[in-house]
């Protein structure tokens, strides 16, 4: 059991105070901004709760947060197995794992404005591998008018980017099964199915919440990867939450865009407290 | 059944493996192509040129300084102050150690372009905007709290009779945490630091709007590569180089990438 003891805050109060500033005082001032009309930071009107009232009753506002989430539960639905499954794959000797390890996380180390860029050369029809690939069987290279093939192209970019984050927090889970727990459930004859569901699961479970928070935040909020494929377009079809927001910062609308902020921020605050929810709710459970 | 699983799991690490890197070798290819014509070389031959005009390019050359000096500055200031916070979070029950913990993890998933105009605003007025100690001290936004999330499951794995043999033999908590826990995670400190620099090096948003003049990181000076024509072999060629690092440094910690992230209750 954790030893009761307040004087532990002497110990997060660098952590608290570096992240005071960095992210709860430029919190407060959007929250400030987002009451007024802003013309220059000097000269503003008190407004109220209008943007408020715009953004709610507006209908681009609630577009953008369906296509966002429509994106994420897409994004989550293939990256959460597929990393599960691939970090269920990974080889038994260390030295092959180190190997793939390594492989599978290189995307993480590209720029990010620059994951765009790979995979519009990519898909060029002309230098592109898959591009002339795809123009041989006669596909059409004009994939940017299509509102499904862009967001083809924007869902299979962010699993390229992200699934190896997912694999490589599974696989440190799959590290913690004792070796024991295999060979008795070789002796009992258990099926593949058996095992993953009754023994790798539960050590699972936890880093899972992890990486379905990160990943369901992080696709949600999709910016810089999502505007340079395609502008935001066909139709707006890709103008994700973020997006709009940038677009929005873009066009010095200080006092809507603030409040659009704080709007994100309230649908963070409450995803991550349905994330400490799970969270206790795993740890009550008898783990093995 | 079961006699075949070891070929179809190999199958599948294979062909995800040939997903990922597909991507890649695109962009090594035409990193190695002139795709603008240039009075020595035909457009579409193949070049060393784009990779020497990364170094005969000062922009470019300062760029790759300035990411490596923020990301160390960053490095610098997340794991001492993460230490600490991870040791309190894995070992004490303090009043609001919950909620802050969520508060810690709610800043982690802020997307930054909610907070790109106070944050301008408010280093602006500490006369940081421009240079790479803004950058630095903007990205503990999300990585001081991975960095805590990631130190506090390598602690919780120190058994806890290590605290109260050292308590017991008159040391404090802060002794404590530079005698002995130090030691016992290093190699958690490592992976720490390797997850900052990867989290910090690509970031995008924040290092766009904090370097207007000065101080531009890789990924900015790769968008101002971008214009009407566009040398793409040489942003290839860019991209390519600012993996270097982070490839060597992944290569390095291989072994050490799994250990990180153990369940982490709090």
């Amino acid at each position: 059991m954790k030893k009761n003891d307040n004087s532990g805050w002497i110990f997060v109060v660098p952590a608290a105070v570096v992240l005071g500033i960095v992210g709860l005082v430029p919190l407060l001032t959007i929250i400030n901004y987002s009451f007024f009309e802003i013309f220059t930071l000097e000269s503003r009107f008190w407004v109220g709760l209008e943007w408020y009232g715009n953004l709610i009753s507006s209908g681009r506002f609630w577009a953008s947060f369906g296509r966002s989430t429509l994106f994420s539960v897409l994004i989550l639905v293939v990256q959460i197995p597929l990393g599960v499954a691939i970090a269920l794959c990974m080889p038994q000797g260390k030295f092959w794992v180190g190997i793939a390890l390594a492989l599978v996380a290189l995307p993480l180390l590209v720029p990010w404005n620059m994951i765009p860029a790979l995979w519009l050369s990519l898909l060029n029809p002309e230098t592109g591998i898959l591009g002339q690939v795809m123009s041989k069987f006669g596909w059409t290279p004009d994939w940017k008018l299509s509102i499904t093939k862009t967001w083809l192209v924007v869902v299979i970019m962010d699993v390229w980017h992200w699934t190896s984050l997912v694999v490589i927090l599974c696989y440190s889970a799959l590290t913690t099964v004792p070796q024991p727990y295999y060979q008795a459930a070789a002796i009992d004859g258990a099926t593949p199915w058996q095992v993953f569901r009754h023994i790798q699961f539960p050590k699972l479970q936890s880093v899972l919440l992890m990486a379905l928070l990160l990943r369901f935040m992080d696709s949600f909020m999709i910016y810089v990867e999502a505007f340079s494929i395609n502008a935001g377009g066909p139709y707006n079809a890709t103008m994700f939450l973020a997006v709009d927001l940038g677009e929005e910062i873009k066009a010095f609308n200080y006092g809507p865009s603030a409040a659009r902020s704080v709007l994100y921020f309230v649908i963070i605050l409450s995803v991550a407290w349905m994330f400490t929810k799970a969270q206790a709710w795993l740890d009550r459970e008898p783990s093995e | 059944m079961t006699k075949y699983l070891g070929v179809f799991k190999a199958f599948g690490l294979l062909s995800f493996i040939l997903f990922v890197l597909l991507p890649l070798v695109q962009m090594t290819m035409v990193s190695f192509v002139a795709t603008l014509p240039h009075p020595d070389v035909a457009r579409g031959s193949v070049t060393f040129r784009n990779y020497v005009g990364i170094f005969t390019d000062p922009n470019l050359r300062s760029a790759f300084v300035n990411s490596v000096a923020y990301v160390i500055i960053n490095i610098c200031i997340t794991i001492p102050i993460a230490i600490p916070a991870a040791y309190a979070f894995s070992r004490i029950s303090f009043l609001g150690d919950k909620h802050l913990f969520l508060a810690f993890i709610a800043f982690r998933i802020t997307p930054p372009v909610v907070l790109t105009l106070p944050i301008f605003q408010l280093f602006s007025i500490l006369g940081i905007v421009n240079s790479v100690f803004g950058i630095a001290l903007a990205h503990t936004l999300f990585n001081l709290p991975i960095a805590i999330w990631i130190l506090q499951g390598f602690i919780a794995n120190i058994p806890k009779e290590m605290d109260e043999t050292a308590f017991l033999d008159g040391y404090s908590r802060p002794q404590f945490i530079w005698k002995f826990l130090l030691p016992q995670i290093s190699s958690g400190i490592a992976v720490t630091a390797f997850f900052c620099f990867m989290f910090s090096w690509v970031e995008v948003v924040f290092a766009r709007i904090l370097t207007t003049t000065n101080g531009k990181p890789i990924s900015m000076a790769i968008n101002a590569l971008f214009g009407f024509q566009t040398d793409i072999g040489l942003v290839m060629a860019v991209t390519v180089t600012s993996m270097i690092p982070g490839a060597a440094l992944l290569f390095a910690m291989r072994n050490h990438l799994s250990k990180g992230f153990k369940i982490g209750k709090v």
